[in-house]
């Protein structure tokens, strides 16, 4: 087996002219880097993590760091989903990422979904290291499966930590372990349906607002069969979790978090196409 | 023939357990649903049998690995008087619940519990647990709280897990007698049936290091989160 052994290690900073520009950059594969992309209206950098291999693989140890200097802003996405192929028994896949950003700078983290097929089993352990007066979006995805193959909640299991601190202070950690089994017993019961998407998001505004006029307009996007729900993390910052029925609503819920939340954030509103 | 005696009596800390986890001790948790009456509003939540669904994979995981475990870390902590450790285990504890509903909930009972213990038992631990907790700003829970009450009365491990589960099942099923058309004897046939399922959750939930200690569902705490602000609640969040 081939397995990887794979980093991704960037820093971004803010150059002389007020862009920002990545002054350190290293990957290995399954990592590769496009060419990052500056929108002045927004005035953030795009940076797109491409995997060109066919997804993660049983073995596959993935490593990523990003760091975001001070009045850096930087967006971070994948141009497709992260499928998590089927795995021999007791083997897994791993993957560790590091966000860090310093005080006002922006980071949004915003890859394409996790797809886990059929017997796959994956570990992945996320660490946020927010300053004070920093902004962070961290938005994770998760299919039931391939839907389009007729497949959900086939996998074996799935182990999604997150760690986040904000001025050195611990402000939420969750540990998701779940089978594909259990979830699909949950979604059963919420009657969401077969095709039930999450997104698990972070909120972290370098200013804290406890009643945001923007947290009313964001609630109101439970419709139509999605359940939203935005709360209050410790301290400051925000959690929201999204369960939609399919995909392409979860997509458009997101779209819609993006433009509600760039009216009061601009640096939110990099757009995710390059142009 | 074995003459030792058929009971011991040295049952002082099975008395403390049973007040605290009795409807006459003010705890104040009758006045929270613990995100029921978010997944009732939802329709998750309707009936007996969906009742028992929801603790079945909701209340039981919750338990089975996030309060179980962490009062387990809190009870070897005060029995060290390892006060960096039981801190951490506070902060954990709050982290751990993302919506503010559960979160409140929890920090309510917990500091609620924690002075009984202080004023009411005139118990030394809580005292010097509420000084440190306060000049720390560590966060209370209701498994932090457990663990002090046991380390107070002398409790075993094991027992304080189980007046946990206990606590937390029964407080579901009582939020539900007065949410859903549930009377006494269905609700009592729930609570044998689930608290049938508690003990063996208690020697895996003493082992589990402290990285691994977390778990949510996705529903329920979009459930909670709109809770906290819905228009019409009969419990607080």
């Amino acid at each position: 087996m081939n397995a990887l052994d794979g980093h991704l290690h960037l820093r971004a900073v803010r150059a002389a002219d007020g862009s920002t520009a990545l002054s350190a950059q290293s990957f290995r594969a399954p990592f590769h880097l496009s060419k990052p992309n500056w929108d002045p209206d927004a005035e953030v950098l795009h940076a797109q993590v491409v995997n060109p291999t066919a997804g993660i693989l049983e073995g596959d140890r993935l490593e990523s760091s990003i760091a975001v200097e001070a009045g850096a802003a930087l967006l971070v996405t994948t141009p497709s989903a992260s499928r998590l192929f089927r795995m021999t028994e007791g083997g897994h896949a791993t993957g560790r990422q590091h966000f860090a950003v310093a005080r006002d700078a922006t980071l949004e983290v915003f890859p394409e979904p996790i797809v886990p097929h059929r017997g796959s089993t994956y570990f992945q352990e996320t660490t946020i290291e927010a300053a004070e007066g920093s902004t962070l979006l961290f938005i994770d995805q998760l299919m039931p499966g391939r839907l389009a193959h007729g497949e959900a909640w086939a996998w074996d299991r799935l182990v999604l930590g997150l760690t986040v601190r904000r001025a050195g202070e611990l402000i939420l950690r969750e540990r998701f372990d779940q089978t594909g089994a259990s979830l699909r017993s949950l979604a059963e019961f919420a009657g969401t349906g077969a095709g039930s998407c999450f997104a698990n998001i972070v909120f972290l505004p370098s200013v804290d607002e406890v009643s945001p006029a923007w947290r009313t307009e964001i609630a109101a996007l439970h419709r139509d069969g999605v359940w939203l729900g935005i709360s209050r993390l410790r301290t400051i910052g925000w959690s929201l979790r999204i369960v939609a029925p399919d995909p392409i609503r979860l997509r458009d819920v997101l779209t819609e978090l993006r433009a509600i939340l760039r009216r009061t954030y601009p640096r939110l509103g990099c757009g995710l196409r390059r142009p | 023939m074995n003459s030792a005696p058929a009971t011991s009596t040295d049952t002082g800390w099975l008395l403390g357990l049973l007040q605290a986890s009795d409807a006459l001790y003010p705890t104040g948790s009758y006045a929270h649903s613990f995100g029921l009456e978010g997944m009732i509003d939802a329709g998750a939540v309707r009936d007996r049998a969906t009742l028992r669904t929801f603790l079945l994979n909701s209340v039981l995981p919750s338990l089975r690995n996030v309060d179980l475990p962490l009062a387990a870390h809190a009870w070897k902590a005060f029995g060290s008087r390892d006060w960096a450790a039981v801190g951490e285990v506070c902060v954990l504890a709050a982290a751990l619940r993302a919506p503010r509903e559960l979160r409140a909930a929890a920090e309510a009972i917990g500091r609620q519990r924690v002075e009984l213990l202080a004023n009411v038992h005139e118990a030394e631990l809580a005292r010097e647990f509420l000084r440190r907790a306060g000049e720390a700003h560590w966060p209370h829970c209701t498994a932090v709280a457990a663990a002090l009450e046991a380390r107070v009365h002398g409790a075993p491990l094991a027992a304080v897990l189980a007046a946990l589960c206990y606590a937390a099942v029964a407080g579901v099923i009582a939020a539900a007698t007065k949410l859903l058309r549930l009377g006494q004897n269905a609700a009592q046939g729930l609570l044998t049936e689930l608290l049938a399922l508690c003990p063996a959750m208690v020697g895996p939930a003493c082992e589990l290091p402290l990285d691994e200690i977390g778990w949510f569902n996705p529903w329920l705490d979009a459930a909670s989160a709109r809770h906290e602000t819905a228009n019409a609640r009969l419990f607080i969040s």
